[in-house]
């Protein structure tokens, strides 16, 4: 089990009111990398919300995972600019480069590789973002030139 | 107040409803069959099989949730482009759910050859959402639709057999497609991959809840099954009657 000793302090950090649970599940997600079961329990008592209810909002939205994420989140824009761009060839690339497969996490835990649809920079498309830094114009050469790996 | 009935056809038959009167209770009052799946009257129409369009001038709508707002309203349940438009939804209906009795009997009916425009899994799940509607209804909200597109399925939290179930059997009993599979054996209820004790009648010993369902519904559970209860309460009147007649 994931040590959750500061779930109580994000919990409190906003009312018990069911329409705070996205807004709490980010913070916990943003603390943990992931939505643990404990936490989501935890929550869904704090809220009174069904546990159902709270696994569904969970399972829903892709910024939120039900398993750990990497320290960094690779993204491969899918959309369809990108896609008619080559977003293929990229996810190709870097699968290759990472050595994992889209969706997965390394086994070091340090790199997750995600896709995404659109990130709002089409004119820079094929698009990679990692974290919150998006590199436009990416091809499958210079996709090792990435700052990836330090 | 008048001005709250509509006048139409339905079916070329008059019919008067209260204005908001969905197309589907409307055609009930005229016996007028339209096959439903995730519909249930108890529930909000949530719309999500479409088995049960119809046409209404010369649109088609969705009869279950459709409320009838305009005057002199012509409705068709039975026209061509209905027939077209239900073969077509039983068509991806088949390609889900294969080995589900109903959906092969309301293919052939009208027609509808699996559609291979999608490959998805056939489990045999419709994804119409009305166990989970009917569990959240119960109270009980035990089990959720969870996921996206073509990944979504029925659950309980966690991918786990649902902890707040307390074996109704609502969900499955409900199911259109008859995929939520339970049973009764030796006094032991299963479904969702959990086991409830069924708790025996004081009096006849029949089995009809389990002890979770008596526990969740304390305001009016009683300790005999409806038989008895009758029963019972035929002879405490009875009883009351004797004391009455008696101490006149
Ligand atoms: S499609 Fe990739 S940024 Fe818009
Ligand atoms: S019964 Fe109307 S959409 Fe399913």
């Amino acid at each position: 089990m994931p040590d959750l000793h500061s779930l109580s302090e994000i919990l409190l950090s906003r009312p018990n009111k069911p329409v705070e649970l996205l807004a709490l599940m980010q913070l916990i997600q943003a603390k943990y990398r992931y939505l643990p079961e404990e936490a989501l329990r935890e929550l869904a008592s704090y809220l009174k919300l069904p546990l159902s209810r709270v696994f569904a909002v969970a399972g829903f939205y892709k910024a939120l995972s039900l398993t750990p994420k990497g320290e960094k989140l690779v993204k491969v824009c899918c959309g369809t600019a990108c896609h008619l761009k080559g977003a293929r060839q990229i996810q190709g690339a870097l699968e290759e480069k990472l050595k994992i497969k889209l969706g997965e996490t390394g086994a070091d835990g340090k790199l997750s590789l995600e896709s995404v649809n659109c990130v709002g920079a089409c004119a820079l498309a094929p698009v990679v973002m990692i974290d919150e830094t998006v590199f436009g114009k990416t091809t499958p050469k210079n996709i090792g030139e990435l700052p990836l790996l330090t | 107040m008048p001005d709250k009935y509509i006048h139409g056809t339905i079916d070329g038959i008059k019919i008067s409803v209260l204005k908001e009167t969905t197309i589907l209770s409307a055609s009930k009052l005229l016996d007028i069959n339209i096959p439903t799946l995730c519909h249930h009257e108890g529930l909000v129409p949530d719309g999500n099989c479409r088995l049960c369009t119809v046409e209404i001038g010369s649109k088609l709508a969705v009869s279950c949730l459709y409320p009838l707002r305009e005057d002199n309203f012509t409705v068709n349940t039975k026209s061509p482009k209905v027939h077209e438009a239900r073969r077509f939804v039983l068509s991806l209906l088949i390609a889900r759910a294969p080995k589900a009795p109903r959906i092969i009997a309301l293919a052939k009916e009208y027609g509808a050859l699996p559609s291979n425009r999608f490959l998805p899994e056939a489990d045999n799940c419709i994804r119409c959402g009305k166990c989970v509607r009917i569990c959240k209804i119960n109270r009980t909200e035990a089990i959720s639709l969870v996921g996206r597109g073509p990944e979504r399925i029925v659950t309980g939290p966690f991918l786990k057999p649902p902890e707040d179930c307390i074996g109704c059997l609502a969900c499955g009993l409900n199911c259109p497609t008859g995929n939520i599979p339970f049973r009764e054996k030796d006094g032991i209820r299963s479904i969702w991959g959990r086991n409830f004790n069924l708790v025996p009648c004081p009096e006849c010993g029949t089995a009809l809840f389990t002890k979770e369902e008596l526990d969740f519904h304390k305001e009016f559970a009683a300790d005999y099954c409806p038989t008895c209860r009758r029963k019972k309460i035929a002879g405490d009147l009875l009883n009351c009657q004797n004391l009455l007649v008696r101490s006149n």
